[in-house]
């Protein structure tokens, strides 16, 4: 896309944040345009670390881009610094990528990953991002897509928690065509937790898929997940997810729920959560829900003065809420709310002058 | 003085259900009404239907609030407008907590009135004073709307909000229900603080016991949809005393 180069970047994505310990990276369809990432572009074997049982045959890495080659980024984030890496569409030929998040010592670890379109055309990205955590490591790690409306994108994100390692991850789905994020986490080591937050806004005819599959395989680990979304428009989402309790998991915990909000008649949610489970010493639970905002609590705000908009502004805030307040750094917690805010109010939320259609 | 409230003939129904008949009715700034009746009476439909509430339907009669036609307003232009409803039954929002929920009520108004917004240190200033007049805890601020507070909680936050938005005609809707001794007086100290000459107050009760602390001016017997007396407070202590049947 001719011109986008012309914004400066500090203006074009607002998801990221400016801070003394934080190092920013960007990547342009693929290509990391800063030597500290590096590309590596063999092709990553991700299926390997996921050889639990029959179960997890699905995961192979889906064959539909099979003759492009694979660009890959593998990133090695520092302790206690936050490292963003926003990933940016800006030519039109699909993109098969791969991403490496490595923390192979223990530690506090800080990711944030941004994917955007930069232009209104129908980008079409498939990608792999393979987290690998080592025994001790605790990663907080960021997920923002923010896309035109045309954009597909399917990314595939492969999670293995070793050792009393812990992931907590969250993945803010502001705007995209058709999204689909795949998780597949396992908890192979002992005494490992897992906590998969998700929050997706679609209008339009945008189409979001989430799809997790957690495997608890080893003893004692925790795992939660809490996925929302909002939903106007004709919009679509899909949410499907599963866990797997392994018969050598014994004293597994393990929640799951999928909770949707409709504003408007025609918005469909789906949602199909599993447990399977084979161990006898577990505690586990799973829910969901789909509903729309309260015609009590909207009149009981507009009793006291608060516009219907606004009130209905308020009740999707507070929905959003109670995943946006799991992200543990402040200026990036504060930082989504007000992208969620401003997307829930029709605003846009990338840069004057680009020409994306992103909202 | 001109009437601050004028209703004739109203009619309401929910469904197929006619529930108000002819309601006629009123209010001079300055003034305490008690409305007064047995369950089933129409006293909570008759101040549902003066916020605005959509269940309702109006089939006949008029309403005029500062000779505007209140019945045109939505739920907010009539809050704006100065019209405040405590709710027998206030609703939780969880997820949005009492400083943002007020904040934004207290900002929505100011909007309408072309005033800029209030600066947070302002809003905390205001928030405090007027919290102390139902002996509210601060801490209540930053918990969700109505969430897990007990009866007596969710209506001393009735009162604080009345007291934030300093309405010209508040409607109390059976706010003495669910209330100790102590949560009455603290209730109705909060209510009988925001008394002025300018300003009318409707309190909806089934019991004489919240008009020992709100004295009203006028008290009215509502019977099947209709008030079927109207007269000074000693027709609380009446009623009290020989119960509805009279009326009957």
């Amino acid at each position: 896309m001719e011109g986008i180069k012309y914004i400066p970047k500090s203006q074009l994505f607002d998801c990221s944040v400016e801070l003394s310990s934080s190092r920013k990276f960007f990547v342009w369809d693929g290509v990391p345009e800063h030597p500290l990432l590096s590309e590596e572009t063999g092709v990553l074997d991700v299926a390997a670390s996921f050889d639990v049982s029959s179960r997890m045959e699905r995961l192979s890495y889906s064959p539909s881009l099979e003759n492009i080659p694979p660009k890959a980024v593998v990133i090695r984030p520092e302790e206690k610094e936050l490292t963003q890496v926003i990933f940016v569409r800006s030519t039109s030929a699909p993109l098969k990528s791969r991403v490496r998040i490595e923390c192979s010592k223990a530690g506090n670890y800080e990711v944030l990953l941004c994917s955007h379109t930069a232009g209104g055309d129908r980008f079409y990205t498939e990608e792999v991002v393979e987290v690998n955590l080592c025994k001790g490591a605790r990663l907080d790690l960021v997920i923002m897509q923010n896309e035109n409306s045309l954009s597909r994108h399917s990314s595939d994100f492969r999670l293995k928690i070793e050792e009393g390692a812990l992931l907590k991850m969250n993945t803010i789905t502001l705007h995209a065509g058709n999204i689909s994020n795949n998780l597949h986490a396992l908890l192979c080591g002992k005494k490992s937790e897992c906590r998969l937050n998700g929050l997706y806004l679609a209008d339009g005819e945008q189409v979001i898929d989430t799809d997790v599959t957690l495997v608890h395989q080893a003893e004692e680990c925790v795992s939660r997940q809490l996925f929302k979304g909002i939903l106007s428009g004709n919009s679509r989402s899909r949410f499907t997810g599963e866990v797997v309790v392994c018969p050598s998991a014994q004293k597994t915990e393990a929640y799951q729920a999928n909770n949707n909000l409709l504003t408007s008649e025609s918005a469909r949610a789906s949602s199909d959560p599993h447990l399977v489970i084979y161990a006898d010493d577990v505690k586990c639970s799973h829910g969901s829900t789909a509903g729309t905002i309260g015609d009590e609590e909207l009149f009981y705000m507009r009793s006291r003065g608060i516009s219907e908009s606004e009130a209905r502004i308020l009740q999707q805030q507070a929905f959003a809420g109670a995943v946006l307040e799991t992200i543990s750094r402040t200026e990036l917690r504060d930082r989504l709310s007000r992208l969620v805010e401003r997307r829930l109010r029709g605003e846009d939320t990338v840069c004057a002058g680009c020409d994306k259609r992103c909202c | 003085m001109d009437n601050l409230l004028e209703i004739k003939n109203l009619h309401a129904r929910i469904g197929d259900k006619e529930i108000l008949k002819g309601i006629d009715l009123v209010i001079k700034p300055g003034e305490v009404h008690a409305i007064m009746g047995r369950n089933g009476s129409g006293k909570s439909t008759l101040s549902a239907v003066l916020a605005g509430n959509s269940n309702y339907e109006v089939t006949e009669g008029s309403v005029r609030y500062m000779g505007e036609d209140l019945l045109k307003m939505s739920p907010e232009e009539r809050s704006w407008a100065g019209v405040f409803l405590g709710f027998q039954y206030p609703v939780e929002i969880p997820g949005v907590t009492n400083v943002n929920f007020m904040r934004t009520a207290i900002n929505e108004h100011r909007k309408h009135k072309n005033l800029p917004p209030l600066s947070a240190a302002e809003y905390l200033k205001l928030m405090r004073e007027k919290m102390a007049y139902v002996e509210m805890d601060p801490s209540f601020s930053s918990r969700g709307v109505n969430v897990g507070f007990s009866g007596g909680e969710k209506k001393r936050n009735e009162i604080f909000q009345m007291a934030m938005l300093s309405p010209s005609l508040a409607i109390l809707d059976e706010t003495d229900s669910g209330l100790d001794v102590d949560a009455l007086r603290i209730v109705a100290n909060g209510v009988n603080r925001l008394k002025t000459k300018d300003n009318a107050f409707v309190v909806i009760t089934h019991y004489q016991r919240l008009l020992d602390y709100i004295v009203p001016d006028v008290v009215h017997v509502l019977y099947k949809g209709r008030i079927v007396k109207t007269a000074g407070k000693e027709l609380a202590a009446e009623v009290e005393a020989h119960g509805y049947e009279e009326f009957e």
